[in-house]
């Protein structure tokens, strides 16, 4: 009988190791069926033997025992082996995860709004693809990953561009630099530049149905504020964390080297009429400084400030303050959440007629999430025009965000403004937003729990 | 010549002074959960530090990165996540922590469930099926056997990045199985079987012939812990919130009838409810487990139709004082199951 079993052992042992694409006649599908027949058949074989012992052989039954448990150790061995090829990562996995992001936005106004971009075209009442994104990244190497938003934008209702919104490369460390200080990680190329938060998040990602006025005025937009807006400028970001000042706190910098002239409150676009092109110095700097705390993953609070520095004959300079709590309970987390936060940008800069003027804009908001489906928010924006800080503008929003799951987001807003501006004064405009985000999109918290 | 001396001297007091305290330098490690932070301690022992970065009251497929957990990740030695896509916040922390030591791929990256068998492995993945885990369900931790592979894959894993406590974390290693093993199948049954004992019963246990293999010994009797425990829950149905509990109910015989959840990860539709309240009252199911982190109204809307009993489970160690450790994550699983239905 012992012999019979250690005829099984060797048999077991024998079985060559599982890998994929070994055998290149049989289909690995094929290999692992009959694998997993071959150890159902011996473990068959080892119960069958097992009933051929005779009653009270305590000798034999103890010797059959540790034979058996050789012999299921392999077993496992092996089914461990079929399990991990069963999972292994095939080929195809190298390809970049893509994610593509739509939006859809209608609009009702009760005047005529046109677009104040230089296609002055009719914006109101009606609805607009606004933007789709699609969404590339990838490991590049083990030194580097990358990632891509390639967009194609709606200009203010005159046909579709195409636009790289961002399209960089991170870099976690150097074969010259295996292991970098202070958790530094480099950014090359163009990205969403770290001024306040908004300017951040993606338009799909938006807890409203329009950009903060703050952002599409200062910081830029290509084709009106209706649409996709903010700063995102092509250069090189160092992000890393600073000593912390305070016990449980974390000190993140960011400081970018960035192209100038790209930003809307530069004076860069003067240089093709009044200046000369030389006024622009090359390049740009920002700096983000975030401090931030959080209590047992419930409540986050994060202090920012931030820096944009353009030298030049005529430099520009913006100052930005921004503040963010968010309140998620670990229980019922699904269903219930507090965002509050706001932004504030002073602006240092020459306007058309050349004077120096310091506009200054703030907005604030305050979300609350009722259940798993319905969020509701409010928010107030207050800024003065870039170029001509005595012309004021107030708007009011309030929104209504349903989610049938992170991927597909309806929102309802309904703005009120008031403007020194006549055509824009008392508009009042109802949105209508629809955003689908498909691909290999992992599962992600809403965009207030990140 | 004595000044040149006494400086060698402390230039070599330094330096061993120096190597002591590298070789008694601790090991870092940054775990998702606090089920494997907790795994990881008892393992690691003395020779590691583990910070686990989830509340444990937290659901764990939705937990906020933040710059704390990034900045705590930095200078750690190794990071353990779960897998199969339960906990894939990770990737963000492990991205935004800039350490390259605990990127995929790096032995400063462990997946601790690297090869323990998967249940409900899908052959195909659609969003339009809900929150689906394409490398099936994860909540695997839930089965004791399944813990003994994970605390194996973590004392490898720390051999390797430390070898010169080898024995040391293989001694922890083993002192771990035979604590799990003795809470799965009571000391006294694992004392008469000798040394290998806690291994012929897990694979026992696994194929089904725990019982037979006990009866044909004589040893029945001797059976105690978590399998004893577990005898009262025996083919006994129960109706879950989400799919958290299908390892649990395999290892200890219960009978998943079903979920509130229609779709993994979205909230039950009322017609789904409904649906439930139906089969529930058709099924005669006393007891349904609604993790403490989901929302409890669909299930007191089911139990209020038809006098099932809500057990709201905690899942994670140290979630609540009752679960400070693993051992007593699962003892208080059976016993909150046993006493709904009882």
């Amino acid at each position: 009988m012992s012999c019979r079993l250690l005829m099984i052992i060797i048999l077991l042992c024998s079985i060559p190791p599982v890998a994929a694409g070994q055998d290149g006649e049989k289909p690995r599908d094929q290999q692992l069926d009959e694998l997993r027949r071959e150890v159902i058949q011996l473990r068959q074989e080892i119960a069958g033997l097992r009933t051929q012992l005779p009653l009270g052989d305590s000798t034999q039954s103890g010797e059959l025992d540790q034979l058996e448990e050789r012999l299921e150790r392999r077993a496992e061995q092996l089914e461990n082996k079929i399990d991990a090829v069963s999972r292994s990562v095939a080929p195809i996995a190298f390809n970049p995860k893509m994610v593509t992001a739509v939006n859809f936005a209608a609009r009702s106004d009760n005047k005529e709004v046109i677009d104040p971009s230089p296609n002055q075209s009719v914006i109101s009442n009606r609805p607009f693809l606004r933007t789709v994104e699609v969404e590339l990244s990838s490991a590049v190497d083990p030194y580097a990953s990358a990632f891509a938003v390639i967009s194609l934008e709606n200009q203010a209702n005159k046909d579709f561009g195409i636009d790289a919104e961002e399209a960089y490369g991170l870099i976690k460390r150097l074969p010259v630099l295996e292991s970098a200080p202070l958790g530094l990680k480099m950014k090359i190329g163009k990205y969403r530049a770290s001024i306040g938060v908004d300017n951040k998040i993606h338009i799909h990602d938006l807890p409203w149905t329009t950009r903060p006025l703050i952002v599409s005025r200062y910081l830029g937009t290509d084709h009106g504020e209706f649409f996709e807006s903010g700063f995102n400028p092509v250069g090189v970001d160092f992000d890393f964390y600073l000593p912390n000042p305070f016990p449980g706190t974390t000190f993140e910098m960011n400081a970018d080297v960035v192209r100038a002239g790209d930003i809307a409150i530069s004076n860069a676009s003067l240089a093709t009429s009044t200046l000369s092109p030389v006024a622009v110095r090359q390049p740009a700097y920002i700096g983000h400084l975030n401090l931030s705390k959080d209590w047992s993953n419930v409540h986050l609070l994060n202090i920012g400030a931030s820096i944009y520095d353009e030298e030049g004959d005529y430099a520009t300079r913006a100052y930005g303050v921004d503040l963010t709590y968010k309140w998620a309970p670990a229980e019922e987390r699904e269903s219930h959440s507090i965002v509050a936060g706001g932004e504030a940008l002073m602006i240092d800069h020459i306007n058309d007629a050349l004077d120096r003027i310091h506009p200054y804009g703030w907005f604030g908001y305050l979300q609350y999430q009722t259940s798993y489906w319905l969020y509701l928010g409010a928010r107030y924006d207050w800024i003065e025009e870039s170029g001509d800080a005595g012309v004021v503008t107030r708007n009011i929003g309030l929104y209504a965000s349903y989610y049938t799951t992170e991927f597909l987001r309806f929102r309802f807003g309904y703005e009120h403004r008031q403007s020194d501006i006549a055509s824009q004064d008392n508009l009042n405009t109802i949105i209508f937003d629809l955003n689908l985000v498909f691909g290999s999109h992992p599962t992600e918290p809403y965009w207030v729990n990140r | 010549m004595k000044k040149s001396l006494k400086i060698i001297a402390l230039v070599l007091a330094a330096l061993t002074a120096q190597q002591t305290n590298a070789q008694n330098k601790k090991l870092k490690i940054i775990t998702t959960l606090s089920y494997l932070q907790y795994v990881t301690q008892e393992v690691g022992g003395d020779k590691v530090d583990a910070v686990a970065l989830a509340n444990p009251k937290q659901d764990p497929h939705y937990v906020t990165p933040t710059p704390r957990m990034n900045q705590l990740a930095t200078d750690a030695d190794l990071f353990i996540e779960n897998g199969l896509s339960l906990d894939m916040w990770a990737k963000n922390v492990v991205e935004a922590s800039g350490n390259p030591s605990i990127q995929p791929g790096s032995p400063g990256h462990l997946v601790a469930t690297i090869n323990v068998p998967v249940k409900e492995l899908p052959t195909e993945v659609s969003r339009s099926w809900g929150d689906i885990h394409p490398q099936g369900n994860p909540h695997i931790w839930l089965d004791p056997f399944n813990v003994r592979i994970i605390a194996g894959n973590i004392a490898e894993r720390l051999k390797q990045l430390d070898p010169g406590n080898r024995d040391y974390f293989q001694k922890r290693f083993d002192d771990y199985k035979a604590t799990l093993d003795a809470a799965m199948f009571g000391e006294e049954l694992i004392k008469a079987l000798g040394k290998s004992g806690g291994d012929i019963l897990t694979r026992k246990a696994k194929n089904n012939e725990l019982i037979d293999w006990l009866k044909g010994r004589k040893l029945e009797a001797k059976l105690g812990g978590w399998m004893k425990k577990a005898e009262r829950l025996n083919g006994m149905k129960i109706m879950s919130y989400h799919k958290t509990y299908i390892y649990f109910a395999d290892r200890f015989n219960l009978q998943i009838a079903g979920e509130l959840e229609e779709k993994p990860g979205i909230p039950p539709p009322p017609q789904h409810r409904d649906a439930v309240v139906e089969q529930i009252k058709r099924e005669g199911i006393k007891v349904i487990l609604n993790d403490n982190f989901y929302s409890r109204e669909a299930a007191d809307y089911v139990a209020s139709r038809t006098g099932a009993k809500v057990v709201i489970t905690y899942v994670d160690v140290g979630a609540v004082e009752a679960v400070d450790s693993y051992e007593k994550l699962i003892t208080y699983l059976i016993e909150e199951i046993d006493q709904a239905s009882s």
